[in-house]
């Protein structure tokens, strides 16, 4: 019980470190297609999603299956604005929607507040740590900040959210992984070369 | 000066297909007749296809490209090997779909838009579109093609197409591209080329397992 409450964040060391590191690590999605596979409480859904930067610097996805029937087109603004173009009628829930905007702004690395954030360390890694309307976004990388480790949506004790970011190939990672911690749900992201 | 005529030519051509005006089609009962007439007789199609996903708000094409196997009555494969690998079988009332390394199975029962949408697919080759229940239909023409046009009935559909536009070959009768219009300005086409009729293909290639 005493174990359950504890937070699995409590033992990390303030640290110092630099927030502007992290900028190498954010994703340029110009244009990108990644072929997307949804697994959802015994659930699999397949599809692609395509994410671009329009010219006044929004981001749009799109998600569709393999024969072009859509599922979802999400706008995410720089000013943290979102909007929702078009989703099927079977995702139209304020959760599902709530969520997957939460899970993609982690990976695009927006939300980041340079003003509220702070730095904290264990023995291996650095935890730079971005405090939320409600929770806590974690951008992990190692000592001397080279790699990306993971990122993490997390409540005060624990992450519900864990994703990775992998094989940058001119800004755009070639792997994302999304998996939530506190239900059966992770979305995988390879890059399709066009 | 001579390749230009052909850039000029070859351009045109794959413009005619939008740009050329279509009129309703003046002899509706010759066309549906002359159209199941020839759908009586097409028994299989093996056929490429172009699908290009038009994003239009974005800018964007998504282009892909497989093989297209048809053989009545309701039996259907897709195979999508560029850029990516995806396999759809349609066998009667069942769906198999492999997506990499993963495989689902479904039943065309247990989801009505998914039955709706597989048999547009289904009817258009089977020349049974114009009879489907799900539509209201318009019929229209011009130099080179006929264009059938499905107004979805049910809300269901209404919910994922706008329109459906089926271009069918004035020569031979045969659907050569469908064109599927969603309420925002998107659209999915599809494209076949390289058609051959009534080959033998093996049953085995609709096997769902």
């Amino acid at each position: 019980m005493l174990f359950g409450c504890s937070s699995v964040y409590k033992n990390l060391q303030p640290a110092a470190g630099d927030l502007s590191s992290l900028e190498k690590f954010k994703p340029n999605f110009k244009s990108a297609l990644y072929k997307t596979e949804v697994d959802v409480i015994g659930h699999h859904l397949s599809g692609l999603l395509l994410i671009k930067t329009l010219p006044d610097s929004s981001v749009r996805m799109v998600f569709s299956n393999e024969m072009g029937f859509k599922f979802f087109d999400f706008e995410f603004r720089s000013d943290t604005g979102f909007k929702v173009y078009y989703v099927i009628k079977q995702m139209d829930k304020k959760a599902v929607i709530t969520t997957l905007q939460k899970d993609f702004e982690l990976v695009m690395m927006h939300k980041m507040d340079d003003k509220t954030a702070y730095v904290r360390k264990d023995g291996s890694n650095l935890y730079y740590v971005f405090p939320q309307q409600k929770g806590y976004n974690y951008y992990i990388t190692n000592l001397s900040g080279s790699e990306l480790i993971r990122m993490e949506r997390s409540s005060a004790r624990k992450p519900i959210v864990q994703a990775i970011m992998r094989n940058y190939s001119n800004g755009i990672p070639d792997t994302i992984g999304i998996t939530h911690k506190n239900f059966s749900f992770t979305i995988g992201l390879k890059r399709i070369e066009r | 000066m001579c390749r230009l005529i052909l850039i000029l030519f070859i351009m045109s051509c794959c413009l005619s297909l939008k740009a050329q005006e279509y009129t309703p089609v003046s002899d509706v009962t010759r066309f549906k007749d002359q159209f199941a007439v020839t759908a009586k007789k097409i028994e299989t199609i093996k056929s490429d296809f172009t699908q290009e996903k038009n994003l239009s708000m974005l800018s964007e094409k998504i282009v892909s490209k497989g093989k297209f196997w048809f053989k009545k009555d309701n039996l259907l494969r897709m195979e999508y090997t560029k850029p990516f690998d995806y396999l759809m079988i349609l066998n009667k009332d069942n769906i198999y779909v492999k997506d990499g390394k993963n495989e689902t199975k479904v039943s065309t029962r247990s989801n009505k838009i998914f039955q709706q949408i597989n048999k547009i697919t289904v009817d258009c080759v089977q020349g049974t579109v114009l009879s489907n229940p799900d539509f209201k239909t318009r019929i229209l023409e011009n130099k080179n093609n006929y264009l059938v046009e499905l107004s979805p009935v049910s809300k269901g559909l209404k919910e994922f197409f706008k329109t459906i536009k089926v271009y069918i070959d004035r020569k031979d009768y045969a659907v050569n591209t469908i064109e599927m219009d969603e309420n925002s300005g998107d659209d999915t086409t599809l494209h076949f080329t390289n058609r051959e009729l009534n080959t033998t293909i093996p049953d085995a290639l609709f096997t769902i397992k």
